[in-house]
């Protein structure tokens, strides 16, 4: 055989030992996508616990099924699924050793009926719920929550993450340390939100009776509030200020006779006829009242 | 044997071995037979039924600090001279004491919140009073709050004391929340989190965001003890503490 005859030989033998080791490499590293179809009858309730990095995404549909679809790092992630009743409960969790460092991801698409409950907990990633109808509890250590035309009594925790409702309704409580909120266009009865050094944005009307709570540490609250809306404000610092660019549309609050005392600064203001009730309060940050146009 | 025999066996011996008796009997009672299919069938479905998981301590906490602040319970801890406070804190550091620890934290920032009894000014309820109960020494006022586990503190008897069980002049129920968390703290550095450098440096970072905060209502609170709004915000800042806390023991034990 020639010499040259047989360095091909030999090359071809490499190139194909090559090509089966980037092909075993490919498929090992390549994500694990499953779905799993649950039949509910009734009030559904989803229970989803992620304790690895990953986007939890949730939309809804008219079908009496919910449909969880999960994509996975291969063999670094275990997703249990189990239903119990009209309950299914969701836990990915990492299969890295103990003490071992893991930035494993799972993401989850869930599809569930309207009135579902949902009850979400995550670490990192964004958390995103569109039109469901059902109460949810969401927890998010260091990812953002963001909710879009949801309803029901709606608790949102935050370590860091950050969250953004549009045109939702109900009841809402938020809490974090340094996350911020965002609310737009939303119909809430009931609003009761605290951040430590985030901010917050209320952007809407407030209802009638409603009782609507912003409070920020150290961090901006600003409210916007339309021509129709009408409330009784109350806006208190310490060490901060109340930038009240709306002073014209208000009058001297009315219905209590609360005032600040010697270590507060207070803004008590009557829009329209005051029937719902605004307390807006923050350490050391700034209050930013608003009429929108 | 009749059928309520039979019952009742199954009852006082369940269905692994029956007597000759109850056998023959079973063999030809069609619904007997039906009975035994019945408690088969459930048997095998409670095999399916998952084992209850146990809750993790969060909660525990929460419901302790939400009784707590409807006085529907109530656990009064005296500072007895048996038992040494370095001893208390020595068994408040295990793990296993740890969330209790942080349930006391709770409990105390709730009876701030609602007591709102300043350290070393004059409480609400001390102001509605004539000049004659004013005019009572300061230690009688900070006694009245209920007795919790204390830090120890340098702070002489003020003259006048009647002499008491605790020796010293117990601390306010801020300074306790305050000692308490920082001494739980204390373990943050030897933690073993959640091996997510995110989650990690998330957790870490909004820790030192919430002392800060903190720090500024305590001094806040020393210079005024009566302002409202900085007690408001540093039981709310303590309480986010203790979740935060609680967030990161949870976190670190998930991984073991």
């Amino acid at each position: 055989m020639q010499p040259s005859t047989r360095s091909c030989q030999s090359l071809s033998v490499w190139g194909a030992g090559l090509f089966l080791f980037a092909a075993s490499t490919a498929i090992a590293a390549s994500p694990e996508h499953q779905e799993r179809h649950f039949t509910v009858q009734g009030h559904p309730v989803v229970v989803l616990q992620n304790v690895v990095n990953g986007r939890i995404e949730v939309k809804s549909w008219k079908n009496s099924e919910v449909v969880v679809s999960s994509t996975s790092a291969k063999d670094k992630v275990a997703i249990d699924m189990e239903q119990v009743g009209d309950r299914i409960d969701i836990a990915a969790t990492s299969t890295v050793a103990a003490g071992q460092p893991h930035e494993v991801e799972a993401n989850f698409q869930l599809t569930v009926p309207e009135h579902t409950e949902l009850q979400l907990k995550t670490q990192t990633g964004l958390i995103y719920v569109e039109q469901v109808t059902g109460d949810m509890k969401l927890e998010s250590i260091a990812g953002d929550v963001h909710l879009k035309e949801v309803s029901g009594y709606i608790i949102v925790k935050t370590t860091g993450g950050s969250f953004v409702c549009t045109l939702c309704s109900g009841k809402l409580e938020f809490t974090s340390v340094s996350g911020s909120a965002q609310l737009l266009q939303p119909s809430f009865t009931n609003v009761n939100l605290m951040t430590t050094s985030g901010n917050i944005l209320y952007d809407g009307d407030f209802l009638r009776t409603g009782i609507y709570t912003m409070k920020s540490g150290k961090g901006l609250v600003e409210v916007r509030f339309s021509g129709n809306d009408s409330f009784d404000l109350q806006a208190k610092t310490y060490s901060g200020t109340v930038d009240n660019q709306a002073a014209q549309f208000m009058q001297p609050e009315q219905h209590t006779s609360r005032h600040g005392n010697k270590f507060t600064r207070y803004l008590n203001r009557t829009v329209g006829l005051g029937f719902a009730k605004v307390e807006i309060s923050t350490y050391s940050g700034t209050i930013r009242i608003l009429k929108r146009d | 044997m009749h059928c309520k025999e039979l019952e009742s066996v199954f009852e006082t011996e369940g269905l692994g071995q029956l007597s000759k008796d109850a056998r023959l009997h079973l063999a030809t009672c069609g619904a007997c037979q039906g009975l035994v299919a019945d408690l088969n069938s459930i048997t095998e479905a409670a095999k399916s039924i998952p084992a209850e998981v146990n809750p993790p301590d969060r909660i525990w906490i929460s419901l302790r600090a939400q009784l707590e602040a409807e006085g529907l319970i109530k656990e009064p801890v005296e500072v007895s001279e048996k038992a040494s406070w370095w001893e208390s804190f020595a068994v408040a550091w295990k793990p296993r004491a740890f969330a209790t620890v942080i349930a006391a934290a709770l409990v105390m920032a709730a009876a701030v919140y609602v007591r709102r009894v300043p350290q070393d000014g004059v409480s609400d309820v001390a102001k509605k009073q004539t000049p004659v109960e004013n005019a009572r020494p300061a230690q009688t006022q900070v006694a009245a709050v209920p007795p919790v586990a204390t830090p120890p503190t340098n702070t002489a008897p003020a003259q006048g004391a009647a002499p008491s069980k605790t020796k010293e002049l117990a601390p306010s129920p801020s300074e306790s929340a305050s000692f308490t968390l920082n001494q739980a703290e204390l373990d943050v550095p030897n933690m073993q989190l959640a091996g997510n450098s995110q989650v990690d440096a998330a957790l870490r970072q909004n820790l030192r965001t919430l002392n800060a905060f903190i720090a500024e209502c305590e001094l806040r609170l020393k210079q005024n003890p009566q302002d409202e709004l900085a007690r408001e915000y540093l039981y709310t800042a303590y309480q986010q503490k203790a979740d935060l806390l609680a967030a990161m023991m949870e976190s670190g034990r998930g991984e073991n």
